[in-house]
């Protein structure tokens, strides 16, 4: 794990779930360039990272 | 005003008092409201919002609504939940007594994080990205050991890649194995003290409202 102070971890983990997890509502608009979904549209997931866009960005398997 | 909301639930007592409640359909969402100008990237926020999820989820299971989404009116809610609702419902009703646990393992193969810099574009950088979290593998003994005493203890279970540095075994269990679970995540870590791993819950339904894995 990257070194942060162990007291940190709880809130940590637990923004991470709080931003990076859930069902998306809005968001719906997907923007994609060739075969890969790539962007959301809306704000309701600025606040997300790259990858966690990329990844509800997945075309369902 | 804004209201964030923060979960579906089956039942307004689900949700009031600790937060208030906005009904969609047969359901309810918790939400909080906010002026209209604040800003949902504001930490003190954040974190009053993650203590809500907390105080909601002692009371009931939950649907988790991904942090970001606000309301500026109940119709709005039900227009945009709409698609959502009878789904809801029936993961609600069959997981009103279970609870996720995340299991965070370090990876023991990883691809370095792509450098912007080496791409000419976005598109490109982007598949990179998700080349190098698909790439990230756990050790196979310790997945083995994982799975071997945390999979038994859950109704549902599913390894998923959460960066390029880590993948994550996410696991639906019932509210009275908590103890159960947490004792065997001490087993795992006197058996494995070389591999970092972070075992952390009770979260709401995240993971496991997904369509794919009812």
């Amino acid at each position: 794990m990257t070194d942060v102070d162990l007291e940190e971890l709880p809130l940590l983990e637990t923004l991470d779930h709080l931003l990076d997890r859930g069902v998306i509502i809005a968001g719906e608009a997907v923007i994609s360039i060739g075969d890969v979904d790539l962007l959301y549209l809306g704000l309701n997931v600025v606040l997300a990272n790259v990858d966690a866009i990329i990844r509800t960005s997945q075309p369902k398997k | 005003m804004k209201a964030i909301v923060i979960g579906a639930h089956l039942l307004r007592d689900d949700i009031e008092p600790v937060a208030a409640a906005v009904g969609v359909g047969d359901l309810y969402l918790s939400t909080l409201e906010v002026p209209d100008d604040q800003p949902l990237g504001d930490r003190e926020l954040l974190v009053k919002v993650a203590g809500l999820r907390g105080r909601l989820l002692d009371v009931a299971t939950f649907v988790a609504i991904r942090y970001g989404f606000a309301l500026s009116t109940p119709d709005d809610a039900l227009a945009k939940c709409a698609p959502h609702l009878a789904r809801w419902k029936r993961i609600l009703t069959a997981h009103r007594e279970h609870v996720e646990m995340t299991l965070k393992v370090v990876a023991s193969s990883t691809l370095s994080r792509p450098d912007r810099h080496d791409f000419t574009s976005g598109a490109g950088y982007l598949r990179a990205l998700h080349a190098a979290r698909q790439a990230a593998d756990v050790d196979p003994q310790f997945r083995e050991a994982a799975e071997r005493v945390l999979v038994p203890l859950a109704v549902r279970n599913h390894w998923q890649h959460r960066d390029e540095k880590s993948v994550e075994l996410a696991l639906l269990v019932p509210r009275d194995r908590l103890d159960d679970v947490k004792a065997a995540g001490e087993e795992l870590r006197r058996t494995n003290p070389e591999i970092p791993f972070l075992l952390s819950g009770p979260w709401p339904l995240e993971v496991f409202a997904d369509a794919d894995r009812e």
